[in-house]
């Protein structure tokens, strides 16, 4: 047997990669022989209480979520996109402000946040938020806000700094620069990652149940989780996770896409980043070739 | 040789792979028969109890950390008396009657009414208390809201899976919405805040709050006829006789209205 370092690399590294083959797959061959598979079909793929979750698990409670996602999202849009130009204003105040609400949004486990604007807010106002959705939406919307609006900061900081200038030089205002010429552009740079920002809010609208939940505002884990106390069973939690996915997974390929559609362009075409992803989102131009 | 290597660690894993099975099942076979005791615990040595706190008076964190309450004080004085010691793990209150099952704990003691739908899915032990379901409201709601029927068109605060919650669905009128929280603990702010407008629960528990918390007042309470029990797994007859003989030598040494008086002390009197 010849020794180790007599191989050349290209064969180490090919014995080095079955041995990690070999690893994985009897790791794999153990965990399937140590796994309870009756059990776990009966626990988690009951297929006769995964059709009872339809069509309410669709129409009622992906419903739901999606309401809340996007009232929510709005909210964290506007509100983030307030903040991004706060950010970055020559006014001290405005710059500390934004900066305080960010930190501390960030920084706060969205379930804090969203008891305290839950439970808190009523109670300091001395009244309760009309509407069934308005207190979650606004918990939700106020999480994804201090995310948001660093993304949409990065968007407009990366918008050149020649587009203010030109904008200025045509007699625009600061405010009139930034509405009509920056911000639009910023916006399109961050389109990939504000699509993850909604699948982010999407997935904190599962925490909203500890608010309480009406009969009628009944989010997807909620909904899940009663079935899953009513039969025994955790059957619904596995459906309701393909709902998550059925909606997420899309997004975020579309968010790859659209982020890969841009790094393409502009290795070949040169002209900076945002013609590159004003093609980017063309569907003609786009990803013909991708 | 290259292959010869590859071929001895497949084999090697192989081997290490049939000894972590073999292993497994060796555990097994020990738990399952218990050698010495006529029953098991999960962990040598513990009665381990599922409960959802807190839950005031039943089950929540006293002074000094240690979880207390009528529930938890009755399973250590059971828990003592067999040689083990107690030690509680929390867990929401839906399906918690499951959490044996899953291997979570031994026994759930979490002022839990036994149900036949629970009875189902879980072995009950006898009935160690009596309680009625409730309703609490803000002091200034009190002359408004004395009944279940005044509650036309306002919005009642249970908790998830509760009886409080299948009471409330069953006998609420038309007009009045069903709010319900996974924590009973969230209710409470959630009456303060107007999110709800009355919290229907057991009894001994709104009971409870109302006499440390001067903001609330019981107006309602409902005659169920509800008893609560401890529950286990479907199949550990062994570890629910003890329990249930223990209940019993409780009741007959004076244990259990000590523990009674401890935290229902204006009952006895």
């Amino acid at each position: 047997m010849r020794a180790w370092s007599d191989l050349s690399p290209r064969k180490r590294s090919r014995i080095i990669r079955w041995c990690v083959y070999a690893i994985t797959l009897a790791g794999i061959v153990a965990l399937a022989l140590l796994i309870d598979w009756p059990s776990i079909r009966r626990v988690f793929f009951d297929p006769d209480i995964a059709r009872q979750q339809f069509p309410e698990v669709i129409t009622q409670a992906a419903k739901n979520t999606l309401i809340f996602t996007a009232f929510g999202f709005v909210i964290a849009f506007g509100v983030g996109l307030l903040l991004a130009v706060m950010r970055l204003s020559d006014i001290a105040v405005y710059r500390g402000a934004a900066l305080v609400w960010i930190e501390i949004f960030r920084g706060l486990p969205a379930l804090v946040t969203i008891s305290l604007i839950g439970f808190g807010l009523p109670i300091a106002l001395g009244q309760q938020f009309p509407g069934t959705y308005t207190t979650g939406s606004i918990a939700v919307g106020v999480v994804g806000s201090a995310y948001i609006a660093e993304t949409v900061r990065a968007g407009i900081e990366a918008v050149p700094r020649g587009q203010m200038e030109a904008a200025r030089s045509l007699g625009m205002s600061y405010g009139r620069a930034m509405v009509t010429v920056v911000i639009p552009q910023a916006l399109r740079i961050v389109i990939p990652p504000l699509t993850n920002e909604f699948v982010l809010l999407l997935k904190d609208t599962s925490l909203l149940s500890v608010l309480g939940v009406t009969a009628s505002n009944k989010e997807l884990l909620k909904f899940a989780r009663d079935d899953a106390v009513a039969t025994f069973n955790s059957t619904p939690y596995v459906v309701a996770g393909l709902v998550y996915l059925a909606i997420t997974v899309p997004l975020t390929f579309l968010a790859r896409r659209l982020e890969s559609g841009g790094a393409n362009r502009s290795s070949s075409a040169g002209p900076g980043r945002l013609r590159v992803l004003f093609r980017s989102l063309d569907p003609r131009g786009g990803s013909s070739d991708a | 040789m290259a292959l010869r290597r590859v071929l001895w660690m497949l084999a090697l894993l192989a081997a290490i792979a049939a000894l972590a099975v073999s292993c497994g099942d060796d555990d097994d076979d020990n738990g399952d028969s218990g050698s010495t005791a006529e029953f098991t615990t999960i962990s040598d040595g513990d009665l381990t109890v599922c409960t959802d706190a807190p839950y005031e008076p039943f089950e929540f964190e006293g002074a000094d950390g240690e979880f207390t309450g009528f529930d938890m004080e009755l399973m250590r004085a059971i828990a003592t008396n067999l040689n083990l010691d107690l030690a509680v793990t929390v867990q929401p209150f839906d399906g918690i009657w499951l959490a044996p099952e899953a291997g979570t704990c031994d026994l759930v003691a979490s002022a839990m009414t036994i149900t036949d739908e629970r009875s189902d899915a879980a072995l009950f032990s006898d009935p160690y208390f009596d309680a009625n379901q409730s309703l609490l409201v803000k002091a200034e709601d009190a002359e408004e809201l004395s009944s279940l029927g005044a509650l036309d068109g306002k919005t009642i605060g249970v908790q998830s899976g509760t009886t409080g919650e299948s009471y409330a669905n069953e006998n609420k009128p038309d007009g009045a919405q069903v709010k319900s929280f996974d924590g009973g603990d969230a209710l409470f702010p959630a009456l303060v805040s107007g999110s709800v407008d009355a919290v229907l629960q057991d009894f001994p528990v709104n009971r409870e709050r109302a006499s440390q918390d001067d903001q609330f007042v019981v107006t309602a309470e409902f005659e169920t006829g509800e008893q609560y029990g401890v529950a286990t797994k479907k199949d550990n007859t062994a570890l629910m006789d003890a329990i249930n003989s223990q209940l019993a030598a409780l009741r007959d040494d004076g244990t259990y209205d000590t523990i009674f008086d401890e935290f229902f002390p204006s009952e006895n009197s």
